[in-house]
């Protein structure tokens, strides 16, 4: 695929103290500082309501800062957004495609809008149907796509114009374990072959952790935490000492037997996740206190942690309820 | 709140992009491509156009006599100028609900994302829409000469009616679409739409404006679908009338400037930055 740049870019997104309050007085962003290198993949992770979107908003020019600063591949959002949309691709959460057309027709208009010649949108067009995977699909019109479909397009509609930063926000919220996997191999692929940066929201915790190179846990307007995944995961120790009880009251008295001798103690529902390194040779003292306050557990496993140990850890809550509970994307009308 | 807003639209002239011409052209047929994939949404204005056309011409065509000027047509050739302005109507609110679909689905944020200028964005579906009234005009008028119509002007002045038409159309147009873009609800779209149906009736509609009295009268002076019902009936019935003719493309020329106008607010206030 021929990949020439239709507009000069670093590569690179710079936010300082970037913050968004809507009229009302609803802070959504509240003072965000974090850097994305050139070919990077950037995981942005956090629940509903976090800020995510209205992060990317920012960034992608739909939406103006409160106050803070940010660049797009050295352009500022506020004032060179026009810059910042040449060398930029967006696939926003909610996908707007027109269900009327066909792959073929939307992604022709969108490269002649950006300045190709017929043939060329023509062809460019096939190569990204080829790229996503969608080539069966070509004269369909979109009301007959499946979510996955969507995405795929919508996805291959952000590439029209060769961008050199990737934008997706939550790109896989809704797509069953399958579409989800074939996103992530595209994303992958995108950032390996192509050298794409890519910022990425998500509230999956295994979807940061699959593709991100750096991850920001976002709660409530605030990053919390950032680092790499494995870095992140590190910061809360080796390993986790996972004890189940029967219920919550259980676990939180649980918590006070053990709490002090083990600070990196954190309550998750009905389970008490011990974070420490050397946690073998703990188990014995970790039973002995548990029973010395008449406390029977139902399981007890040690485990690694994973992100949603970190996220447990910064922000007091788990994420995997949201994993639990995937909200279903609308099947083809 | 001093908050600093710009368009989101606003795109810098140096970046790779398409010419307005090209522009507009690909959204103009766009916008084609999708009415016409939505054929239910065409059948509907045609329908209630000619069964108007039918049904005036049946009911009130014999007690007519007191119509002066109609030469060698009879009541069809007054009537069918109110037919032909109600399809452009109706017409015009297809390209709406067309950009409301758009808003609805999220293409259109799809669009401003592109380098693409404001003024294509809605004189595409402006364009597109005069272009299908433009088309139910000939089918209504198609119908009249099977009735029986003659044209005192010739094919010539049909295409003259039609052109009216069109005009008319795209002022009504630029209502719809300022309607889609300031509420982006196909209800309220729809809603805005009828606005314009009494306006049919404040203006000469069954008998001519020298026949009317008292507000009805003053109505109909200020309404630009008087003389546009004017101008075709003098078109249509008795020859070139250039003073009627020229009143009507003034009162098209107004409407459709001060609806622009209106559109070009109404896009504003949406593509805004907050």
């Amino acid at each position: 695929m021929e990949l020439q740049s239709r507009c000069q870019s670093n590569r690179e997104i710079y936010v300082e103290a970037l913050a968004k309050q809507y009229p009302g007085g609803v802070t959504a962003v509240d003072g965000v500082d974090f850097q994305v290198s050139a070919g990077q993949v950037f995981g942005f992770l956090g629940p509903n309501g976090a800020g995510k979107s209205t992060t990317i908003k920012i960034l992608t020019t739909l939406a103006l800062p409160s106050a803070g600063f940010a660049t797009v591949g050295g352009y500022d959002v506020v004032e060179q957004a026009g810059d910042v949309r040449c060398i930029s691709g967006v696939a926003l959460q909610d996908i707007g495609l027109d269900p009327l057309l066909t792959s073929v027709e939307l992604l022709t208009i969108q490269g002649r809008l950006f300045g190709m010649k017929s043939a060329v949108a023509r062809k460019r067009a096939d190569e990204l149907l080829e790229l996503v995977g969608l080539t069966d699909a070509i004269g369909r019109r979109v009301s007959t796509y499946s979510g996955g479909m969507r995405r795929k397009l919508d996805l291959a509609l952000a590439l029209v114009h060769q961008p050199e930063i990737l934008f997706l926000d939550e790109p896989t919220t809704g797509l069953d374990p399958a579409a989800r996997r074939d996103v992530w191999t595209e994303v992958r692929r995108l950032n390996q072959s192509l050298g794409m940066t890519i910022f990425l929201t998500t509230q999956y915790l295994e979807e940061a952790d699959e593709l991100a190179d750096q991850i920001a846990i976002i709660d409530r307007g605030k990053i919390q935490i950032q680092g790499s995944p494995a870095r992140l995961k590190a910061s809360v120790g080796t390993e986790s000492i996972n004890v189940a009880f029967e219920d919550h009251v259980q676990a939180e008295r649980a918590l006070q037997a053990v709490g002090t001798s083990f600070p990196g103690s954190r309550l998750d529902r009905d389970t008490l996740r011990m974070y420490m390194n050397g946690a073998a040779q703990v188990i014995p003292q970790v039973l002995k206190q548990l029973q010395g306050a008449s406390l029977n557990p139902i399981s007890l496993t040690l485990t690694q942690p994973t992100l949603d140990d970190v996220f447990l850890k910064v922000t007091g809550q788990s994420l995997i309820e949201n994993e639990r509970e995937p909200q279903l994307q609308n099947e083809p009308a | 709140m001093t908050q600093t807003t710009t368009q989101a639209t606003m795109s810098n002239a140096s970046l790779p992009h398409a010419s307005f011409p090209l522009q507009l052209y690909l959204i103009t047929r766009r916008t084609l491509v999708t009415i016409f994939r939505t054929p239910a949404a065409l059948i509907p204005p045609i329908a209630i156009s000619v069964f108007f056309l039918v049904i005036y011409n049946s009911t009130l065509g014999k007690a007519s006599s007191f119509i002066p000027d109609l030469g060698t047509n009879n009541y069809l050739g007054f009537i069918l100028p109110l037919s032909i302005v109600s399809s452009s109507l109706s017409g015009a609110g297809v390209a709406a609900q067309n950009m409301v679909r758009d808003i609805e689905t999220g293409y259109f944020d799809k669009l401003l994302l592109t380098p693409i200028s404001r003024a294509a964005l809605l004189m595409g579906p402006i364009l597109a829409g005069a272009l299908i009234l433009g088309l139910q005009a000939h089918i209504v008028i198609l119908v009249a000469l099977l009735m029986g119509l003659k044209s005192a002007t010739g094919i010539a002045g049909l295409y003259a009616a039609i052109g009216l038409a069109v005009l008319l159309g795209t002022g009504f147009a630029g209502f719809t679409i300022s309607a889609a873009l300031g509420s982006g609800s196909a209800a309220a779209t729809q809603g805005a739409s009828f606005i314009f149906f009494p306006l049919t009736f404040l203006a000469p509609t069954f008998v001519p404006l020298n026949l009317l009295s008292g507000w009805l009268e003053v109505a109909a002076r200020i309404n630009p679908i008087t003389y546009v019902l004017e101008a075709m009936r003098a078109i249509l019935n008795q020859g070139w009338d250039v003073a009627t003719l020229g009143r009507a493309l003034l009162a098209c020329a107004l409407l459709g400037t001060a609806m622009y106008a209106l559109a070009v607010v109404a896009l504003r206030v949406r593509t805004r930055r907050r």
